[in-house]
């Protein structure tokens, strides 16, 4: 791209008439830019801003006015023998932690059944259109609907869960499924999963669809077991489309708000850090404390996608 | 298994029909918490909260009666749902076409920082710009608006629809530009004759997309939406407060809200397909 565009304004160069288009270019570019680079900043820029400087004040949802600087306070302070501030609460290194934990499971969990389903929707077989439909609803219903769905179906008393595994006879009394402690959080990664792992399969299934055939028709020759082939020849090749679905899951996961939110609501065992933020903004109006939460959020997801951006570099074709 | 690309005559045998097996064994996985939803949606609430699951029982319409007309409440948050999602798509596309336009043709040195900056902006946790536009959308009495709402999501959805409408301009021969340029064709007239209608496949699947994912959106429409702009999202979520049996009525809603976006992806499956990979899937 970068040699066409070197020809091509090289070609212009030679005539007045070709800069003076060139010029018309540079300004209707700008023109065209302008609305969304204003748009983008005034919803995504300016409130960014706000939130940093709400962090280092002591404001209160009632009374934004008198907000005063505090500095670093809302993060880290020292008093009396005790730390205080987000980064010495328990709370919120139990939902920092909670949020790893949801992303590391999920994300394994997509990549792994996401693969999976890849090679199975590739294969030829009987009704292969609609078992893809089946396997777009999930990606494609509101994620509300879902949890109220899961939410439905993991009911302690009459849920179909409960209900099919007592059947089977997996377990011998109903589970509480989204109350119990050790449970709530598999039950968000259950729903989750069963929720994104299509958006994986697809990005996969079209990675698969356009490797090349001869490759296969070689190992097939040389008797190359199929896993070998896998490992081999399809893996490698479709490593960059599975690097674009972990970074579109991982920060996807690391935000992850109203599954969790319905599904369990404000509990500690499955406590987010985006839950944890919006509990002290809303319910405790501590828009300080709460900013503070929020900016090191940010920084969190930020720093995590600028390194696997960096380490992926090559894998993703990014040239800069 | 990766006995993928083209399956010979003679292995359809036990492999391929334990793969066909397999396959069908993950369609009813993923498609039975629809199938369970749409079936408690037919039942009274005696039935949906009967000990043993009824899987043979007869059907009524009470449960879609009493979500529809009860308090006209359905068509109130469908209304809602409809105007943000379809507005907000049509307000991204105008300011996104002609940006990917600028950034895909006339690309300039600061082309490559600009657009990662703007994809960038899909990093903030909304929760992390929750207080600030709060405080906006009050001062400035956008706070329960459809208006405020519909702005919302297309700032929301602006990262992908830049990033996606930007990537299928690309794939548009430049020569057709010059070609355009040649035959003395203004800027304007060069985007909206030749580029678009080249380009339309690619603008519809990523219309679809946030078409979808503002109508799934529920963040913002629960935190800044009380009744007024409240869509179908806040309503479902809305459920959980309630006392009492409202299973089979919470059930019918959630068809009713999940209908639209199943009708739309059947009719459009490959569009939807290729948006929701994000242009991967061609």
């Amino acid at each position: 791209m970068g040699k066409a565009s070197l020809l091509t304004s090289e070609r212009r160069n030679r005539s007045a008439r070709g800069t003076q288009v060139r010029r018309e270019r540079v300004r209707s570019a700008w023109l065209f830019l302008s609305p969304l680079l204003v748009g983008l900043l005034v919803v995504a820029g300016w409130p960014l801003l706000r939130t940093l400087w709400f962090s280092f004040t002591d404001a209160n949802l009632t009374q934004l006015d008198q907000a005063q600087w505090i500095g670093v306070e809302n993060y880290l302070y020292y008093q009396d023998g005790a730390f205080y501030g987000v980064l010495a609460d328990p709370d919120w290194w139990n939902s920092v932690y909670n949020t790893l934990f949801f992303t590391v499971i999920t994300v394994s969990l997509e990549v792994v059944v996401g693969v999976i389903v890849a090679l199975i929707l590739n294969a030829n077989f009987k009704g292969r259109v609609w078992v893809r439909a089946a396997i777009l609803i999930p990606w494609a219903i509101p994620t509300v609907v879902s949890a109220q769905m899961w939410l439905w179906m993991f009911n302690d008393q009459f849920g179909i869960i409960n209900y099919l595994l007592m059947g089977v006879g997996i377990i011998s009394e109903p589970l509480a499924w989204t109350a119990s402690s050790s449970l709530s959080m598999w039950a968000v990664i259950i729903v989750d999963v069963w929720k994104a792992t299509p958006f994986v399969a697809l990005l996969v299934l079209a990675a698969m669809q356009m490797l090349p055939s001869d490759c296969y028709e070689a190992a097939k020759v040389d008797g190359i077991h199929p896993m070998r082939v896998f490992f081999r020849v399809t893996l490698p090749l479709i490593t960059p489309a599975l690097l674009v679905a972990i970074i579109f899951r991982v920060l996807d996961a690391l935000r992850v708000f109203d599954l969790v939110y319905v599904l369990t609501s404000n509990s500690s065992s499955t406590m987010t850090m985006s839950v944890y933020a919006r509990q002290q903004l809303v319910e405790f109006q501590d828009v300080g404390y709460g900013s503070a939460a929020s900016t090191i959020l940010f920084v969190v997801i930020s720093l995590i996608a600028v390194v696997y951006l960096y380490l992926g570099r090559r894998q993703l074709g990014i040239s800069s | 298994m990766s006995q993928s690309t083209k399956p010979s005559a003679s292995r359809i045998t036990l492999g391929g029909t334990l793969l066909t097996l397999l396959a069908y064994l993950v369609a009813i996985v993923m498609f039975f918490p629809l199938l369970w939803m749409i079936l408690t949606a037919f039942k009274t609430e005696q039935q949906a909260m009967s000990i043993v699951p009824q899987f043979i029982f007869t059907p009524t319409w009470q449960s879609f009666h009493d979500a529809i007309f009860q308090g006209s409440a359905y068509t109130h948050y469908a209304w809602n749902s409809l105007i943000t999602a379809v507005g907000s798509t049509f307000l991204g596309l105008l300011l996104t076409i002609p940006a990917a336009y600028a950034m895909a043709f006339y690309p300039s040195k600061r082309t490559d920082f600009t657009l990662v900056w703007m994809v960038s902006t899909k990093f903030i946790p909304a929760v992390g710009v929750l207080i600030p536009i709060f405080l906006v959308f009050r001062s400035s009495g956008l706070l329960d608006t459809r208006f405020g709402l519909l702005m919302l999501y297309t700032s929301m959805n602006m990262p992908i629809m830049i990033w996606m409408i930007y990537s299928y301009f690309k794939e548009v021969p430049k020569e057709i530009i010059e070609a355009a340029d040649i035959d003395g064709a203004g800027t304007l007239q060069t985007m909206l004759r030749v580029i678009l209608p080249l380009a339309l496949p690619g603008l519809t699947s990523t219309a679809l997309l946030v078409t979808i994912l503002a109508w799934n959106e529920s963040f913002w429409s629960i935190m800044i939406t009380n009744h007024n702009a409240a869509t179908l999202a806040t309503y479902i979520a809305s459920f959980r407060s309630a006392e009492g049996l409202y299973w089979a009525k919470l059930s019918a809603g959630s068809v009713l809200a999940s209908a639209p976006i199943i009708v739309l992806g059947w009719c459009a499956q490959r569009q939807m397909v290729r948006g929701l990979t994000f242009g991967a899937v061609k």
